[in-house]
């Protein structure tokens, strides 16, 4: 966060103390969101997903692999985040950076705690597995990456092609099954800034805020949370949010299933 | 006519001049996309960034403020730089600052003079070669907009403007849709009507 | 790579495997301003390529090694997604392949941006490849010349990129994916409009002694069909404007 992105969100902190969000926006009001599935028709699975400004695309890959020594008869999932230099001049080409790391694994632990992918489905043969990689790749930062990011994956796997192995080969292309997945997950991330507590916070609002909470779960229980940042929340706030997060997932697992096949 | 050009396409023989174009064996062309008007042989940016120049007023963030100089950022290559000695007004960082150019050297470096500090308010960025646009002619679009919504607004020559007072999220919905329409004929009774249309909704 | 053991007939009756005609193009549809953040943007779906390009700057250099006192710098990065193959996930760290494609795009942008506007400046390129089929890098550089006239870089002309090969003794327009893995050559060129200057040349295979006259007359024949469609992308936006308003 640079200084003049401080500056310039401090404009928010005045909005808030009149109880106003940019564009006459509700605290608990998602921005508008856009999903378009089979982005990249090359992957097995793709969607690309908007939150407002937020343009996050993800793409899964199914590839053969070894299980791990724990789970010999059960497949691997691995999710993994690109913060791409273009999205934000914030970020930077290299190495992940630990903001990166942090989004990859709250929208993973969201994925495998609710049990969408169904691991033991990909088990092959003995010391043969599929193994399911989720890259979540951000074109344009404008915050609440963890539930856009959340969508995209969900909408990808949602609509993912099982290649079969044959004869030694991986076989993509051609009449194929759906990757086996039994339930849907979501995340509603909300923004605490001075004592106001808002729903999807944008970049202006993430730039000046004291504390975030993530909150995944899917019909019947949370399946991952994530505080971040300094600022504190009470266990009444966190309560309330909980409650909240179960009503708003409601609205998305509905945007999740109206997408089409 | 006009018509909208990309960098590369011949302007005409009898080159207009500016910063904007180059000249190739006797031949015009546009290195940024604008407007060329043939009957006029005139050429306008619409995209391209901002030179500095003497004079030119600058909105601009304090990003280090040290006892004899502060460094300004004018979200461009060039830096402000404010010396103690042109001004008695004392800088920290993170303040906002309007000031105008004193002089600019090869260094990105622009010397900026008669700083004023601005509290508070909304912050936006527009494109630089937008603004002769959003000012209006003698400034009478900014102060139609002004008027319209009682907001105090500052424009600055490097695209960033500063709003504060009265309806400033009209008053930014208004600067961005010139920023968007500059290069239509129009505009001006557009923007009155949208700002009338506006006040009336609330 | 490939095995030619498994090689297709690449050219039936004058047709090649997807349809198209020896000197025909794919499908190109070119996007401007497509993000936000960006100074600059593009989004090119050519064929089953999908590459997004953005250009940032021109900002002061860092790290302050990097800045040249007499002109500008130029950075860039072409990467390719780990999804972005109908084959196997790959990586998405920097290969030897995907510098040295940064490398030969940087320099077709330093040919034609006036760099000495902006003495300690930089200009960052991003060319994304989100899906790939093939003529990656020459979608790439056209679509990072939208990209940067978006952004407002100065230049003196609108560089187009695109690649002919040879298929046995028959030169193609155009090459996907199928038919660079079993071609005879692939010669990509990057190539100034205004006035034919090449830009970026590469090549690997085997062309005849004589031969690269016709290979350029294919690149120019087809570039032109390519410069229009940047110039439209780049002015549909402006002139969509006009005409809802007038100002033409």
């Amino acid at each position: 966060m640079t200084r003049v992105d401080m500056v310039k969100g401090a404009y928010i902190l005045e909005m808030l103390s009149s109880n106003v969000r940019e564009e006459q926006r509700g605290f608990k009001d998602y921005r508008k969101i856009r999903i378009d599935k089979d982005f990249i028709p090359h992957a097995e699975g793709s969607a690309k997903v908007k939150i407002g400004e937020t343009d996050v695309l993800v793409g899964v890959k199914l590839g053969l692999d070894k299980p791990m020594p724990d789970k010999p008869e059960e497949g691997n999932l691995m999710v993994t985040a690109e913060l791409l230099p273009l999205a934000s001049t914030n970020y930077e080409a290299g190495p992940p950076s630990p903001e990166s790391i942090e989004f990859a694994r709250v929208v993973d632990r969201g994925i495998r705690a609710a049990g969408i992918v169904d691991t033991k489905s990909l088990f092959i043969e003995e010391e043969k597995v599929w193994t399911v990689f989720v890259d979540m790749y951000v074109l344009n930062y404008d915050g609440n990456l963890f539930d856009a990011g959340t969508l995209a994956c969900m909408a990808a796997l949602m609509h993912t092609k099982m290649p079969r192995y044959e004869d030694e080969n991986v076989i993509r292309e051609g009449n194929l099954s759906r990757l086996k997945f039994g339930n849907v997950v979501t995340s509603c991330t909300s923004a605490k800034i001075r004592n106001k507590i808002l729903l999807d916070p944008n970049g202006l609002e993430e730039s000046v805020m004291d504390a975030r909470l993530t909150i995944a779960n899917d019909e019947g229980a949370v399946r991952a949370m994530q505080k971040g940042l300094k600022g504190a929340f009470t266990a009444k706030e966190v309560d309330s949010l909980i409650e909240e997060a179960f009503e708003k997932s409601k609205e998305l697992r509905n945007i999740l299933n109206n997408i089409g096949d | 006519m006009r018509k909208i050009v990309v960098p590369g396409e011949l302007l005409s023989d009898k080159s207009p001049r500016g910063k904007d174009i180059i000249i190739e064996n006797g031949k015009a062309y546009a290195t940024v996309m604008g407007v060329y008007d043939d009957q006029k042989n005139s050429f306008v940016p619409l995209e391209g960034p901002w030179y500095p120049q003497s004079d030119d007023l600058v909105i601009g963030i304090v990003e280090e403020a040290k006892l004899t100089t502060s460094i300004v950022d004018m979200n461009s290559l060039y830096k402000g730089l404010l010396i103690s000695k042109y001004s008695d007004t004392n800088m920290e960082s993170g303040d906002i600052v309007e000031a105008i150019v004193r002089d600019v050297d090869e260094t990105r470096t622009a010397v900026l003079q008669r700083p004023r500090k601005l509290f508070g308010g909304k912050i936006i960025d527009v494109k630089p070669t937008k603004v002769h646009r959003i000012l209006g002619r003698e400034d009478t679009m900014i102060r139609q907009i002004e008027q319209s919504t009682g907001a105090t607004i500052k424009i600055g020559m490097n695209g960033r403007i500063w709003i504060k007072g009265g309806d400033v999220a009209l008053a930014s919905k208004a600067i961005l849709q010139i920023e968007e329409e500059a290069h239509t004929s129009g505009l001006t009774e557009r923007i009155n009507k949208m700002l009338t249309e506006g006040k009336n909704n609330k | 790579m490939s095995n030619p053991a498994n090689k297709p007939e690449l050219i039936v009756n004058g047709k090649r495997l997807d349809g198209r005609g020896l000197d025909e193009l794919r499908p190109i549809k070119i996007t401007s301003s497509v993000l936000k953040n960006a100074a600059g943007s593009s989004f090119i779906e050519w064929g089953n390529n999908k590459i997004m390009a953005a250009v940032n700057g021109p900002r002061e250099a860092l790290p302050k090694h990097t800045q040249d006192p007499d002109k500008a710098v130029i950075k860039c990065r072409y990467s390719m997604s780990p999804f972005s193959s109908i084959e196997e996930h790959g990586s998405s760290r920097p290969s030897r392949r995907s510098q040295e494609i940064s490398k030969v795009i940087r320099e077709v942008f330093e040919n034609v941006a006036m760099l000495d506007y902006f003495p300690g400046g930089e200009i960052e390129i991003f060319v994304e490849v989100l899906q790939s089929d093939g003529g990656t890098r020459a979608a790439g550089i056209t679509a990072a010349s939208v990209a940067m006239a978006d952004a407002g870089i100065p230049m003196r002309d609108l560089p187009y990129a695109l690649s002919v090969g040879r298929v046995g003794d028959t030169l193609i327009t155009d090459m996907n994916k199928i038919e660079d893995n079993y071609s005879d050559a692939d010669i990509p060129m990057a190539v100034c409009p205004r006035n034919d200057e090449i830009l970026l040349l590469q090549m690997d295979g085997t062309l005849k002694r004589g031969e690269f006259g016709q290979v350029f007359e294919k690149i120019k024949n087809a570039g032109k069909v390519i410069s229009k469609l940047q110039t439209d992308a780049l002015k549909e936006p402006y002139i969509n404007i006009m005409k809802k308003y007038g100002g033409l």
